[in-house]
């Protein structure tokens, strides 16, 4: 079932890594699109992904509960916020 | 001779009702064990490990999650005689390639008889670990509160016995095994006790993984021993909300903390969101100790300007020359006052490789923060490249002799017959002596030689992170030999704060041009701007060179 706010979130993920992250022109993505799994970004980069993640979805995400395999793709990475997040204070 | 024959018999001596480890790797998810309750957790630990085979004499690899069975599942292989060795756990944000090939070589070294892994290890990686043919895999949960009793077992431990395997830090390649008696490791902790006055009202704070010394030793052992509080939080929880560690140390008046040098900057610098201020209160921290990496007077200033005024008491700011070659520290500042400084004239350092003294601050001059003086039953010579002592003032190589000294790497006689020389371990550290106390200034193989004068990539690499423009310390600098001039070329990488200030590459290349050239009297070749999280760094944290230098 279509979820418009999941959908968003997805979307503002995917700007973030494509302006903050990726910076080359003409690379586009989508939310399932591998990114350190195919060489696109530096696993590195995923702690401010990470950040940035806990900013979209409000949620506080346990780093310790991440392992690379939650964060190829947007797809999965929303999934592991639901998976493993806790709602802001 | 040590208070106790082994580190179990410090253990088993401690008050049980006494709080041992608090992790904390949640706001609202903090968990307390005093000392009998991990003593009650290490034998069940014990009990598994011998139900699966382990017996004295046998290595045990640990890849489990920073924490209270990690750290129980450490001490329950040495109560069983057994050699304990705690590898890294993955993360997300390690590189799954470099992950594995890590795991399997450090596997392979260690021979173990079982291996250790969580519920949660990923399958993908524990297929890379190498087992002999009699090894077993094991994934391990922590027992429920209300398990059954402990059951009793032969326990077997002695003093010259075997304790566990910590490993150095390593970037490339593979990482070398530090095999450790408990005596080596006791005289050790004495010794640390001393120098910093080690007392019941004590509580250290840590973030440092237990696979690397600083927080195997300073943060678990020593605090094991001394019958200390800890609070931890994993390294991780850390990168992402360093602002966790403050509130830690304000929380529970946590005395005592080491850290190595890019974190007192990372820290002062990346309080970027909301919840990474808070209320903090510093006061009662009375060392935190500056070890690991070649200490920098601007880090520690940093983290001065932006702590003093919740609490932070510059005489607090300590530091240490530690390796795990010698268990750790061979070296601690003293206790009473901050880290001495010393202002050298810049040009005598690259000529003249002396580092004769300048005045404060003066035009043309390094700073250099003291390791400290040398621990009871430690020494350290400072030698030329053909081993002849140099006198104070002098750089040369740093290396050393102690009561707690390895006596050479595991399974790695080739590796070991290097380093140590008539009883004298080469560290590879260049650095100098004045008055007893111990300045270092770096590894001698990133040394580099531009006609015949003596550069240091610190030097550089510390003058490039002062740049505005320039991100958190991560900045390397590095020698290329140009066949063209028959010398080595100055390459720069830095990160930039910003990306967008891309737009300014020029502007800001030309400026760290002139402070480079302004201070050192030298112009690199090269300067690449990068974004940021270009620059690899090792298993320690520390920027790494020559991995940089591949990229």
């Amino acid at each position: 079932m279509e979820d418009p706010e999941r959908n968003k979130q997805a979307q503002q993920m995917i700007d973030y890594v494509v302006r903050e992250v990726i910076r080359r022109p003409g690379v586009e993505i989508t939310e399932h699109s591998p990114l350190v799994s195919s060489g696109l970004i530096d696993s590195l980069a995923l702690v401010n992904i990470l950040l940035q993640l806990e900013d979209v979805t409000q949620m506080r995400i346990p780093a310790v509960k991440v392992q690379p395999k939650d964060m190829d793709t947007v797809a999965l990475m929303l999934a592991t916020a639901q998976r493993v997040g806790k709602p802001r204070k | 001779m040590n208070k106790y024959p082994t580190l179990i018999d410090a253990l088993f001596s401690a008050p049980p009702e006494r709080p041992f480890v608090t992790v904390c790797n949640d706001d609202d998810d903090c968990e307390t064990v005093s000392f009998g309750d991990f003593t009650r957790l290490a034998k069940l630990q014990a009990a598994d490990f011998d139900n699966h085979g382990l017996r004295a004499g046998d290595r045990i690899i640990l890849v489990m999650p920073q924490g209270i069975l990690l750290m129980a599942s450490f001490a329950g292989a040495m109560l069983l005689g057994a050699a304990p060795a705690i590898l890294a756990y993955p993360n997300f944000k390690v590189d799954p390639s470099k992950y594995t090939s890590g795991l399997a070589g450090v596997s392979q070294n260690l021979q173990a008889r079982l291996v250790v892994v969580d519920e949660d290890f990923p399958s993908e990686f524990s297929q890379h670990l190498t087992m002999r043919k009699d090894a077993t895999l094991v994934r391990t949960a922590r027992p429920s509160a209300g398990s059954s009793d402990v059951p009793l077992l032969n326990y077997c431990h002695s003093r010259d016995g075997l304790a566990f395997i910590q490993h150095s830090a390593g970037t490339t390649g593979l990482q070398k095994g530090v095999a450790l008696s408990h005596a080596a490791v006791l005289t050790q902790l004495d010794h640390l006790a001393t120098a910093l006055r080690i007392s019941d009202q004590d509580r250290i704070y840590s973030w440092l993984p237990l696979y690397h010394d600083m927080g195997l030793i300073a943060c678990f052992m020593l605090p094991l021993v001394h019958h200390l509080p800890i609070v931890m939080q994993s390294p991780l929880e850390w990168v992402v909300r360093p602002g966790r560690m403050l509130q830690l140390i304000s929380d529970y008046r946590c005395t005592l903390a080491w850290l190595p040098n890019f974190a007192f900057q990372f820290v002062a610098r990346r309080m970027t969101r909301p919840e990474d201020r808070g209320h903090y209160d510093l006061a009662a921290l009375r060392a935190l100790i500056n070890c690991s990496e070649p200490v920098r007077a601007q880090s520690m200033d940093e983290f001065l300007a932006a702590y003093e005024s919740y609490g932070a008491r510059p005489e607090a700011l300590k530091s240490s020359y530690a390796m795990a070659e010698n268990v750790f520290a061979v070296t601690q500042s003293e206790i009473s006052t901050a880290a001495r400084r010393i202002w050298v004239d810049a040009k005598e350092l690259l000529e003249k490789q002396v580092a004769t003294p300048a005045l404060k601050n003066a035009d043309g001059s390094f700073c250099f923060v003291s390791s400290g003086q040398c621990l009871p039953g430690n020494k350290v010579r400072i030698v030329s490249g053909d081993g002849q002592d140099l006198p104070d003032h002098s750089i040369g190589e740093i290396i050393i002799q102690s009561d707690s000294l390895f006596d050479g790497y595991y399974n790695q006689p080739d590796l070991s017959a290097a380093v140590i020389k008539d009883g004298w371990y080469w560290t590879g550290d260049l650095g100098f002596q004045v008055d007893g106390e111990l300045y270092v200034i770096g590894r001698k193989k990133d040394l580099i030689i531009v006609a015949g004068k003596n550069i240091y990539p610190q030097d550089i690499e510390d003058i490039v992170c002062r740049h505005p423009a320039i991100h958190d310390g991560r900045a390397v600098a590095f020698g290329l030999y140009n066949e063209d001039r028959g010398t080595e070329d100055i390459i720069v990488a830095a990160e930039l704060e910003q990306w967008q200030e891309i737009n300014r590459a020029v502007e800001i290349e030309l400026g760290l041009r002139n402070l480079i050239a302004a201070e050192l009297d030298v112009t690199p070749r090269a300067i690449f701007l990068k974004p940021p999280t270009w620059i690899v760094k090792s298993t320690a944290g520390k920027p790494a060179r020559s991995t940089t230098r591949e990229k």
